[in-house]
């Protein structure tokens, strides 16, 4: 026996969140949606993925933003310096790179042929000399700010950044630094598109009240078990517009037959395993108050990207809003290499219970964003372990006030 | 030529269906199968599975001859079925957001080493 569950009044310990209702406008409201792509989207650090994706001088990578029906163009320069730019050809805008990834020295535009170096200069214009005004050093690619935390990589798309990516992050990034991101090399992605507002997705990952009754199937015997009933927090810490839920494993869960197997054949403890990997040294943010019962975190940078991390293995949800009610949700696995051929057995169990208990959270994804568009539901009343969504309304409500007082 | 190393013919009846090329096209099986296939294949691959995990386990992946291949995909195809015997007792995920809604877009290879 060791619940260690911090029971009760962890929102108490944020007295300026107060324990009320919120009113659920900013979750379905058109022209807030507007607002908040202002000064939330178009403000704060945005990742893209990781460095190990790029390893080598000229590799490169296409992302399309759905958000902003944005390309850009994330490229390693002969410097080994990683920059990224608006995949917008400067001579009349068609794209510059139209395969999402590949190696190059140089980006020849499949319209007239201008070429563009690895650090986005115009290199070579087809016939330069019938151009009555070319100004070479005015026809780069757009640069967009690019920083690198632990091996992933952030983008900003204001034009002068209110804070550096170090500073956003903050204490939020500085606890975190140290666990083995990069050894997880192993990695598979998962993509679809929900009917629900991108913060009711960001919030779903965030709480283990419904471990119990939604995921009464799956995963609640590892996440919550018999000491846990009601699938309680360990521990919710709020770091500037950042959010960390540390999540309760059950020690003595014992695995069902090929799911025994896989656990036991995976080159790290899977998530839902029960055990974890006495060997990783965990930063001060990863379970903080170091509980002998954790499993994972499920660790927030605001605004959009939800990093799920256990001791052997992470995972990744992004939200790329589409709208008011619609987002791309990307679910990104990040596994450690498989040492024989027996351990591919465990990461493919790793990736279809996944799968699996994530696909039972989606339909009530839809079906709140429902009732939200019918005006059926005017406010959310939170449970006390439901701080981090509580933290979520504030956070969206201080950056929009914020942004436009400023402005 | 035996299709999967010796010890393993018993499960030789299964290749035809189980062996697939990927991830996707394994949880599509799983899909449009009915839960008795299901759950005979998971039953018999389920009694030699310790075996074959110990065999795979002393080769490398990229080393696999083309029997080992066919057995590491079979057992590939045990763990996407897993969940559907040992969580849902049907081949969905019940009440699950429609997995053609959610695909896999980058797959894990099945026989390339890993670093
Ligand atoms: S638009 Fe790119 S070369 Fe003309
Ligand atoms: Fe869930």
């Amino acid at each position: 026996m060791s619940a260690q569950l911090s029971s009760a009044d962890l929102t108490l310990r944020y007295p300026e969140l107060g324990t009320g209702p919120v009113p659920t406008d900013i979750y379905w409201q058109p022209e807030f949606y507007e607002r908040e792509l202002d000064a939330i989207f178009r403000r704060a650090w945005l990742c893209l993925g990781r460095v190990e994706e790029i390893p080598e001088p000229g590799d490169y990578l296409v992302k399309e933003i759905q958000t902003f029906d944005m390309s850009i163009l994330v490229v390693k320069g002969k410097d080994a310096e990683i920059r990224a730019f608006h995949n917008v050809c400067q001579h009349r805008g068609n794209h510059v790179e139209l395969k999402p990834n590949g190696n190059c020295q140089v980006f020849r535009c499949p319209f007239h042929g201008w070429a563009y170096g690895l650090d986005g200069k115009l290199a070579g214009v087809p016939d330069a000399e019938a151009f009555y005004d070319l100004r070479r050093e005015e026809k780069g690619l757009l640069p967009i700010h690019l920083d690198i935390w632990e091996g992933f990589i952030f983008i900003n798309l204001s034009e002068q950044p209110d804070a550096t990516l170090e500073e956003f992050l903050g204490e939020h990034g500085r606890d975190l630094v140290g666990y083995p991101f990069h050894l997880g090399t192993s990695t598979f992605e998962y993509q679809g598109v929900v009917k629900c507002n991108w913060k009711c997705m960001v919030d779903s990952f965030c709480e283990t009240y419904h471990v119990p009754v939604l995921h009464k199937n799956s995963v609640t015997d590892t996440l919550a078990g018999p000491n846990n009933p009601f699938g309680r927090l360990i521990d919710v810490r709020l770091k500037g517009p950042h959010r960390t839920s540390s999540v309760v494993g059950n020690m003595s869960y014992q695995p069902n037959p090929v799911q025994g197997l896989a656990f036991q054949y995976a080159p790290g403890p899977s998530i839902t395993s029960g055990n974890i990997d006495e060997s990783v040294t965990l930063p001060k943010g990863l379970n903080e108050t170091r509980a002998d019962n954790w499993s994972l975190d499920s660790t927030v940078f605001f605004p959009n990207l939800i990093m799920v991390i256990g001791s052997g293995m992470y995972f990744t949800h992004q939200m790329w809003p589409l709208g008011p009610n619609e987002v791309v949700w990307q679910m990104r696995g990040y596994l450690r290499a498989a040492s024989n051929a027996a351990q591919r057995f465990g990461q493919e169990n790793s990736l279809v219970e996944l799968r699996d208990a994530v696909l039972e959270d989606g339909n009530t994804l839809e079906r709140i964003q429902r009732s939200l568009n019918q005006g059926l539901i005017k406010e959310f009343i939170f449970h006390d372990h439901e701080l981090a969504l509580r933290h979520h309304y504030h956070t969206v409500i201080e950056w929009v006030e914020r942004y436009e007082s400023v402005r | 030529m035996a299709r999967l190393p010796n010890a393993f013919s018993d499960l030789d009846r299964f290749v035809d269906e189980w062996v697939l090329a990927d991830s996707s096209s394994r949880a599509a099986k799983r899909q449009e199968s009915d839960y008795a296939d299901i759950k005979e294949f998971y039953d018999a691959m389920l009694a030699l599975a310790p075996d074959a995990l110990r065999y795979l386990s002393t080769k490398q992946l990229g080393e696999l001859d083309e029997a080992e291949e066919r057995l590491l995909k079979l057992l590939l195809s045990l763990a996407e079925l897993g969940p559907a015997v040992e969580w849902y007792q049907q081949a969905q995920v019940i009440d699950g957001f429609p997995a053609a809604r959610f695909p896999i877009i980058r797959q894990l290879s099945d026989n390339v080493p890993q670093e």
